[in-house]
C-alpha cells in the first residue's frame, strides 16, 4: 500500500499568536513575584497557599508557559518558562492557542473562560482558585481600568483599592517586574 | 431560552427508574461483565434495613462479594484505602453504591483506587489526574438531594490536614443510577427536606450561573418542577412513593444540570459553612438559596425570573409581571421554607442560627462567620458566580443568612460587565 497518499498533517505553529502569549505570561509571571512583595492582599493570598507550591499557567498542547513557585520567605517567585527539572504540582493549561489569545486579549475574563471550560486544571483546585484570585489582582495593577474590566468579573471600587494604593502599587510592580530581575530571568532561562 | 457562545455538556449514566428497579441489578451487572460486587454504604443505611431489600430485590441471582457499611457522615481517604483492601481481597469485580452522598463519593473513590491500582486515594487527587475507564459502579441514593449518582466528582476529606479533596473526571460518573422510591421511602421528613432543597438549589443554580446551557437548563427546570410540585406532599405523607419517585428523578436531573453548569454563591457558602461548622450540606443549601437568588439579581434578574414558571405554574407565571418574576421567585423559595419549617415541627432550619448540634449547642456561632467568609475564597464555586464574590461580599451575606433576614441590597457591590454565558 501506497502510504504517500494519505499524508501526516502537521499542526500549523501560529507563531505570531504564540509569541505574544509567551510575552504575556512572562510579564504576569514577573508581576506575581512583585505583588507577592507589595500588595498586601496578594501576600495574604500567598500565605494561604501551600509551601511546596509550583503551578504553571500554559497553553496545550505545547506551550508557551509561565512556572510560578511559593519560597521559603513566603512570597511567589517566576521560575521562567522551562517545566523541565520543576516539581510542578498545580498545572493550569488553556485548551489551546486560539482560546489563550482570547484570554490574553481580554476578550474573555479569567472566570468566564473557566466557565467556557477553557481551562484543564490538574492539581488540587482550591489552590487553583487561588491563584486565579491572584491573578486577577496583578491584572488591575498592570493593566488600565478600560481593559481591566473586561478581564475581572468586578472591578475594584475605591473602598476596596484607593487610587493611591492602586498608583503606587502599579509603579512599584512595574518597576520590580521589568527591571533588573527580567533580565536575569531571560538569561537564566535562556543559558 | 439562552443560547451562550460555547457550551459543553456530557452525561453519560444510564438511568434506570422505578417501583421495581432494582429487579434489574443481576442483569444490569451481567451486561457489564461483572459477577461480584462490593456493597458500599453506611450504618444507618443499614440499620433501616435497605440493604436487606436489595439483597431480597437480586435473590439468589448475584453473589454479593463484600458489603462495607464503614462510610462516616464524610466520606475520608482512609476509609477509602481500607474498604479497597477488602475488595481486593474478597476478589470482587464491581460496587454497587447505596446511601447518600458520602456513600456514592467514598464508592467512586474505591472505585479510583481498585481500578487504577495503588494503595493511596491522594496519589488521584484534582481534577485530571482519572484518564481511564474505571470497574461498573451502580449508584442507588437513599437521599434525594445530592445528585452524586449523576456528577463527575467525589468529594472526599483528608481529617488531618482539615480540608476536603475533589477527584474530578468524566471517568468517576457512575455507569448506572438506579432509582427506586423502596429506598428513599424511609428517609425522616428533615432529610427529605434538606436533600430536596438541595437537589432544589442544584437546579437553580444551574439555571443561573455562568456555565448555563440549553442541555443543562431543560434538566434544571423540569427538576424544579418536581421538587415545587412534590416536596411538601411528601414531607406530609412520607408513603407516597410516586411523589418520592419523582423527588429522587427531580435530584438526578438537577445533579446532571449541575455537573455540567456548575454551581455559585450558595455552594461557595454552603461548602465553606459545612468544612468550617460540619453542618449538612442540604441544610446550609436551603438556608442559603434565597440569599444566592438576591446576590446575584442585578446580574441576571430575567434569567432568574423564568425560574418562576416551573416553581409557581403558568398561572402564576402569567398573572406576574416580567420585572417582578426574579423577585416573586425569592419570595416563594422563602415561603417554601417557611412551609417546610411548619410541616417538620419547626425541625427545618430557615436561618444560620436555628442550626442546632445534637448536643443542642450552636452549630454556627456568630462568631466563626469570618472564618467561614474566608474559607469561601478558596472554593472553586466562586468562578461559576455571575457576581464576584470575595471574602468581606461573604461575609456581609452569611451576617444576613445568620439572622434570617433578606438581603441589603445596598451593601451588594455591583460592577464589571454584563454576564457573558
Amino acid at each position: 500500500m501506497n502510504t504517500n497518499k494519505y499524508p501526516e498533517i502537521k499542526p500549523g505553529t501560529k507563531f505570531i499568536k504564540k509569541v505574544y502569549c509567551f510575552i504575556m505570561l512572562l510579564i504576569v509571571g514577573r508581576a506575581i513575584e512583585a505583588a507577592s512583595k507589595t500588595d498586601r492582599v496578594v501576600k495574604k493570598e500567598v500565605e494561604a497557599l501551600p509551601n511546596d507550591l509550583c503551578f504553571y499557567l500554559g497553553v496545550m498542547p505545547s506551550g508557551p508557559y509561565m512556572v510560578v513557585g511559593k519560597t521559603k520567605e513566603g512570597g511567589m517567585k517566576y521560575l521562567g518558562w522551562k517545566l523541565v527539572g520543576k516539581k510542578i504540582n498545580l498545572r493550569m493549561n488553556i485548551r489551546n492557542i486560539e482560546a489563550a489569545i482570547q484570554v490574553f486579549t481580554f476578550q474573555e475574563s479569567t472566570a468566564t473562560a473557566f466557565a467556557h471550560d477553557r481551562f484543564v486544571v490538574e492539581g488540587d483546585l482550591p489552590t487553583a482558585t487561588a491563584v486565579v484570585r491572584i491573578l486577577d489582582i496583578v491584572e488591575v495593577y498592570l493593566l488600565p481600568k478600560i481593559i481591566t474590566k473586561l478581564a475581572v468579573q468586578r472591578y475594584p471600587k475605591w473602598s476596596e483599592m484607593s487610587p493611591f494604593r492602586k498608583w503606587t502599587g502599579r509603579f512599584i510592580i512595574y518597576g520590580r517586574a521589568l527591571g533588573y530581575g527580567l533580565v536575569k530571568d531571560l538569561i537564566t532561562n535562556i543559558f | 431560552m439562552l443560547l451562550p457562545s460555547f457550551y459543553d455538556f456530557c452525561c453519560r449514566v444510564k438511568t434506570i427508574s422505578g417501583n421495581k428497579a432494582l429487579e434489574m441489578i443481576p442483569d444490569l451487572l451481567a451486561g457489564m461483565n461483572a459477577k461480584k460486587p462490593m456493597i458500599v454504604t453506611d450504618k444507618g443505611v443499614v440499620a433501616v434495613g435497605l440493604i436487606d431489600v436489595v439483597k431480597k430485590a437480586v435473590g439468589n441471582k448475584l453473589k454479593i462479594g463484600a458489603i462495607f457499611d464503614g462510610v462516616p457522615i464524610d466520606s475520608d481517604y482512609k476509609v477509602v484505602n481500607a474498604a479497597a483492601k477488602i475488595y481486593r481481597q474478597k476478589g470482587c469485580d464491581s460496587i454497587i453504591a447505596i446511601g447518600g452522598g458520602s456513600a456514592m463519593d467514598t464508592a467512586k473513590g474505591i472505585n479510583i483506587l481498585v481500578s487504577l491500582g495503588g494503595d493511596n486515594l491522594l496519589d488521584y487527587e484534582g481534577a485530571g489526574a482519572v484518564k481511564k475507564k474505571l470497574n461498573p459502579l451502580i449508584a442507588i441514593p437513599t437521599t434525594s438531594g445530592t445528585g452524586s449518582e449523576m456528577t463527575l466528582v467525589a468529594v472526599i476529606a483528608d481529617p488531618e490536614r482539615r480540608v476536603k479533596m475533589t477527584f474530578v473526571s468524566y471517568f468517576v460518573l457512575p455507569d448506572i443510577a438506579l432509582l427506586d422510591p423502596r429506598m428513599t421511602k424511609t428517609l425522616p421528613p428533615t432529610l427529605t427536606t434538606s436533600t430536596a432543597m438541595d437537589a432544589m438549589t442544584h437546579a437553580v443554580e444551574a439555571y443561573f450561573c455562568k456555565e448555563k446551557n440549553p442541555v443543562s437548563d431543560s434538566h434544571a427546570l423540569y427538576a424544579i418542577k418536581m421538587i415545587s410540585d412534590n416536596l411538601l406532599n411528601v414531607v406530609k405523607n412520607p408513603g407516597d412513593l410516586k411523589g418520592r419517585l419523582a423527588l429522587a428523578n427531580a435530584s438526578a436531573m438537577a445533579g446532571i444540570a449541575f455537573s455540567n453548569s456548575m454551581v455559585g454563591l450558595v455552594h461557595n457558602m454552603g461548602h465553606s459553612t459545612g468544612a468550617v461548622c460540619h453542618v449538612p450540606h442540604g441544610v446550609c443549601m436551603s438556608i442559603f438559596l434565597p440569599y444566592g437568588l438576591e446576590y446575584n439579581l442585578h446580574r441576571c434578574a430575567d434569567i432568574i425570573g423564568e425560574i418562576l414558571f416551573p416553581l409557581a405554574g403558568p398561572e402564576v407565571y402569567a398573572a406576574t409581571r416580567k420585572k417582578d418574576r426574579a423577585e416573586k421567585v425569592i419570595e416563594l423559595i422563602r415561603t417554601m421554607n417557611q412551609d417546610l419549617y411548619d410541616a417538620t415541627g419547626g425541625k427545618h432550619s430557615r436561618c444560620l442560627k436555628e442550626i442546632i448540634n445534637r448536643d443542642g449547642s450552636q452549630a454556627v456561632p456568630q462568631s466563626i462567620l469570618p472564618t467561614i467568609a474566608r474559607a469561601t475564597m478558596m472554593d472553586g464555586a466562586r468562578l461559576y458566580n455571575p457576581e464576584e464574590i470575595l471574602e468581606y461580599d461573604s461575609l456581609m451575606v452569611l451576617e444576613h443568612a445568620y439572622e434570617g433576614i433578606p438581603l441589603d441590597r445596598s451593601k451588594i457591590k455591583k460592577g464589571g460587565r454584563k454576564v457573558a454565558y
